[in-house]
C-alpha cells in the first residue's frame, strides 16, 4: 500500500517560492497499475521523485508499508531504492560499456544478491522480458529501443521491489513496440503483484491502467 | 561484476582518450623518476665528496704564500697551540727556505728561465743600489742565479705529490723528528751534483749528509732538498718556527669546529684553509642541481595530479547521468566514488609502468648531461688563484681538489630501491589527489537529475 498524505514539494526561485507539488494526496494499493497524466511542468517528475526516494518533499509524508520514506536519511533512501523500488527510464539509462547481463547483474549487486547468484538470476530475469542469450551479452547501443526498455525492466524487477515507477517508458518507442513494453508491464504487476506507477503522455495507454491521477499545476485534479 | 572490475572496464572505455591522459601523465612520472634519480645521485656525490674530502686543516703565517708574502712564521708556541687544540689527532710542520750560491756547494739544478729571473729582481735591484753607495768588495752584483729548494718537515712523506709515501729510490728515509744534519735529496738535485747516498755536501756552512734519494713527478720537488724541521731550524738560526702546519682532524665532522678553535686561537697571524671547505665550494653547484631536480620532481608531481585532475572532472562530468542512474538504482556515493578512483588508479598505474620505463632509460643520460655541464663551471670556479709552482704544501692540496671535481664530474645515475619507491609513492599520491576533487563532484550529483528529460 502507498499513501500519500499532504505532499508538498517548492523550490526556491528568483521570482519566489515555486510550488511544483501542492498539498497532493493518493492511496495506491499494492499490485495496481496507476498511470499519473499531466502536460509538461505539472509536476509529475517531481512526485515521481518523491516516490522513489530521489527527492525529499518539503512537507507531508509518503507511506509505503506503513514506513515513511520521506523521513529516511540519506543513506537509509539509498538502501530503500536499491531494495524497494525499481526504475524504467524514457531513455532507458542503461550504463553503456555494461552488457544487458552486467547492467542486471549491477542492480543485483547494489540490492545485496550475493556475488555467484548474480549472473543466474540476471540470465533468468533477462529471459522473462524476452532477451534472447545471445541479446544478453550485447552493449546496449547493439540492441534496439525496445530490446534497451526491456533489459531496463530487467533491472528493475531485479530485486524484487515493492514499487516500479516507470517515467513515459514508452515514450520513445514505437506505438506497436509501446504496446508490447505496457503489455510487459502490466502482466507484471499482475504475476508479481508489483505496485507499477508510469508517468505517461500516451492516454491509450493511460486508459488501460487501474487507476489514473491527472496532475495540473502541482495539483492533483479528480 | 564489482567496482574494480567496472573501474577497470571505464579506464579503457575510450581508448583515444585514456592513451592520450596515459602518454601525458607517463611523460610527467618518467620525468619525476628521472629527478628523483639525479637528486639521489647527485645527493649520493655530496655525501661522498664530504666524507672524502679528508680531514686535513693547513695553517699558514698570515700574508705568507709559498715564498712570497711576508710577515713571521708560525712559531713554536702557536705549533703547540695547534697541536693541543680537541680533535685534532696529528700535526705535519715544514718550514721553507731557499739556497743561494753564497749558502751551499751544490748547483741548483733548475733553470732560472724567464720567471725565476722576475723573482729575483727585486735582490737584484737592492744589492745594486746599495753597492753603488758603498762601494765595497760587493760591489760587482752577484748574477741572478737559481736557488735550491730546502724543505723542514718532520714527515717527508708530506713532500710526495700522489698522497703516498714519499718514493725514496736508493738510501734510506729520515726521521722528520731528529736534528742531525740529514738530507734526502731530489733525484735531478742528486744527477747534477753528483751526488748518492752517503755523500756529503755543504749547507749554512755545515756539511750533511745525504741519506737517500727521492724520485717524485715534479720537477721542482726533484730538485730540492728534504730535512728534518729540527735541522733546518736550527740551520737557519729560527727556532721553533715553521712556515706551514697541516693539522689532522680525528673525523670529518670535527673539521669545521677545529678550523673556529683555531681561528679564534691564532687570531690573524695565521691564515686558516680546510679542505672540507674547498669541498664545500666544489659541491655548491651540485647542490644547486639537487635543488633543481627536487624542483622538477615537485613539477612533475604538480603537473602529473593536474592531467589526472582534468581528465577525472572531464570524464565525470560527461558521466554525470550515468552516475544519477546507479545511485538512482541504489549505488551509494562511495561505491561510485570506488569505482571512478579505481579508473583514476588503473590509468595512474598503466601510465607509471610507461613513465617508469622511460624514466630508467633517461634518467642516465639525463643527470650525466646535468652534471657534466656544471662541473665544467665548478672546476674553473674552484682553481685557486695567486697560486705558484713554488708551494710544495699547497701541492697536495689542490690536487685534492682536482680529485674531488674529478669525481663530481663521475655522477653516475643509480636508481636505488628507494628512489623507485618514491616514485611510486608519488604516483600514488597523484592518483589521489587526482581523483579527491571529482570525487566530491560525484558525492554532489544528485539521483533525481536522471529524471531530467534530455
Amino acid at each position: 500500500m502507498l499513501s500519500v498524505k499532504n505532499l508538498t514539494k517548492s523550490f526556491n526561485t528568483a521570482n519566489g517560492t515555486v510550488k511544483a507539488i501542492d498539498d497532493i494526496n493518493l492511496d495506491i494499493a499494492t499490485g495496481q497499475f496507476a498511470s499519473i497524466i499531466g502536460k509538461s511542468g505539472s509536476g509529475k517528475s517531481t512526485l515521481l521523485s518523491m516516490l522513489g526516494a530521489l527527492d525529499v518533499p518539503t512537507s507531508g509524508s509518503i507511506k509505503v508499508d506503513d514506513v515513511d520514506i520521506a523521513r529516511l536519511s540519506s543513506s537509509q533512501q539509498t538502501t530503500y531504492r536499491a531494495r524497494k523500488i525499481g526504475f524504467v527510464f524514457q531513455q532507458y539509462n542503461l550504463i553503456p560499456n555494461l552488457t544487458a547481463l552486467e547492467n542486471v547483474m549491477l542492480a543485483l549487486e547494489f540490492g545485496g544478491t550475493p556475488a555467484r547468484q548474480r549472473k543466474q538470476m540476471a540470465s533468468e530475469l533477462l529471459d522473462k522480458v524476452g532477451i534472447e542469450d545471445d541479446q544478453q551479452l550485447r552493449k546496449p547501443a547493439k540492441l534496439s529501443g525496445g530490446q534497451q526498455q526491456r533489459v531496463s525492466i530487467a533491472r528493475a524487477l531485479a530485486n524484487k521491489p515493492s514499487i516500479i515507477l516507470a517515467d513515459e517508458p514508452t515514450g520513445n518507442l514505437d506505438s506497436e513496440t509501446g504496446k508490447k513494453i505496457f503489455d510487459l508491464l502490466h502482466g507484471l504487476s499482475r504475476q508479481e503483484n508489483t505496485t507499477i506507477i508510469a508517468v505517461t503522455h500516451d492516454m491509450d495507454i493511460a486508459g488501460k491502467t487501474d487507476v489514473t491521477f491527472k496532475l495540473k499545476d502541482g495539483k492533483l485534479q479528480s | 561484476m564489482n567496482l574494480i572490475s567496472r573501474g577497470l572496464k571505464n579506464s579503457m572505455r575510450s581508448p583515444m582518450r585514456s592513451g592520450a591522459i596515459i602518454l601525458m601523465l607517463a611523460i610527467s612520472i618518467g620525468l619525476i623518476l628521472s629527478m628523483l634519480v639525479a637528486r639521489s645521485s647527485v645527493d649520493s656525490k655530496i655525501a661522498d665528496v664530504k666524507a672524502n674530502a679528508g680531514t686535513s686543516i693547513t695553517i699558514t703565517p698570515a700574508g705568507v704564500m709559498g715564498f712570497a708574502g711576508g710577515g713571521d712564521p708560525l712559531t713554536s708556541d702557536q705549533l703547540k697551540s695547534i697541536a693541543s687544540t680537541t680533535h685534532v689527532s696529528s700535526t705535519t710542520s715544514t718550514l721553507n727556505d731557499q739556497l743561494g750560491t753564497n749558502d751551499t756547494n751544490l748547483t741548483a739544478s733548475l733553470e732560472l728561465g724567464s720567471f725565476g729571473a722576475r723573482q729575483q729582481r727585486f735582490s737584484q735591484t737592492s744589492t745594486s743600489s746599495s753597492s753603488s753607495t758603498t762601494d765595497n768588495e760587493m760591489a760587482a752584483p752577484p748574477a741572478m742565479t737559481p736557488r735550491t729548494t730546502v724543505t723542514g718537515t718532520t714527515n717527508p712523506n708530506s713532500v710526495s705529490t700522489n698522497g703516498g709515501n714519499l718514493n725514496v729510490s736508493s738510501g734510506s728515509t729520515i726521521d722528520g723528528s731528529s736534528s742531525d744534519l740529514v738530507a734526502l735529496v731530489g733525484t735531478t738535485l742528486a744527477t747534477k751534483n753528483n751526488l748518492t747516498t752517503g755523500s756529503t755536501f755543504t749547507a749554512y756552512g755545515k756539511t750533511v749528509t745525504v741519506k737517500g734519494i727521492f724520485t717524485t713527478e715534479n720537477k721542482f720537488q726533484d730538485s730540492g732538498i728534504i730535512m728534518p724541521l729540527t735541522t733546518l731550524q736550527s740551520l737557519t738560526n729560527q727556532p721553533g718556527a715553521a712556515t706551514s702546519v697541516v693539522a689532522k682532524v680525528d673525523s670529518s665532522e670535527n673539521v669545521n669546529t677545529v678550523v673556529t678553535s683555531l681561528k679564534s686561537a691564532l687570531g690573524d697571524k695565521a691564515d686558516i684553509t680546510s679542505e672540507a671547505e674547498q669541498a664545500a665550494t666544489s659541491v655548491e653547484s651540485l647542490s644547486a642541481i639537487s635543488n633543481l631536480a627536487l624542483a622538477g620532481v615537485i613539477g612533475a608531481t604538480i603537473a602529473g595530479a593536474v592531467i589526472v585532475l582534468l581528465a577525472m572532472v572531464m570524464i565525470v562530468r560527461e558521466r554525470r547521468r550515468e552516475i544519477g542512474v546507479i545511485k538512482a538504482i541504489g549505488g551509494t556515493s562511495r561505491k561510485v566514488v570506488g569505482q571512478f578512483v579505481t579508473e583514476a588508479l588503473a590509468l595512474t598505474i598503466v601510465s607509471a609502468i610507461v613513465g617508469l620505463g622511460l624514466g630508467i632509460l633517461v634518467s642516465g643520460p639525463m643527470t650525466s648531461s646535468l652534471v657534466s655541464s656544471q662541473s665544467s663551471n665548478s672546476s674553473n670556479s674552484t682553481g685557486m688563484p695567486g697560486e705558484r709552482g713554488a708551494r710544495p704544501q699547497a701541492g697536495g692540496f689542490a690536487r685534492g681538489v682536482n680529485q674531488i671535481n674529478a669525481n663530481i664530474s663521475q655522477v653516475t645515475a643509480s636508481l636505488t630501491p628507494q628512489v623507485f619507491m618514491s616514485a611510486i609513492a608519488i604516483t600514488l599520491i597523484i592518483a589521489t589527489i587526482g581523483s579527491a576533487v571529482p570525487a566530491w563532484f560525484i558525492s554532489k550529483i544528485r539521483p533525481a537529475e536522471v529524471l531530467r528529460s534530455e
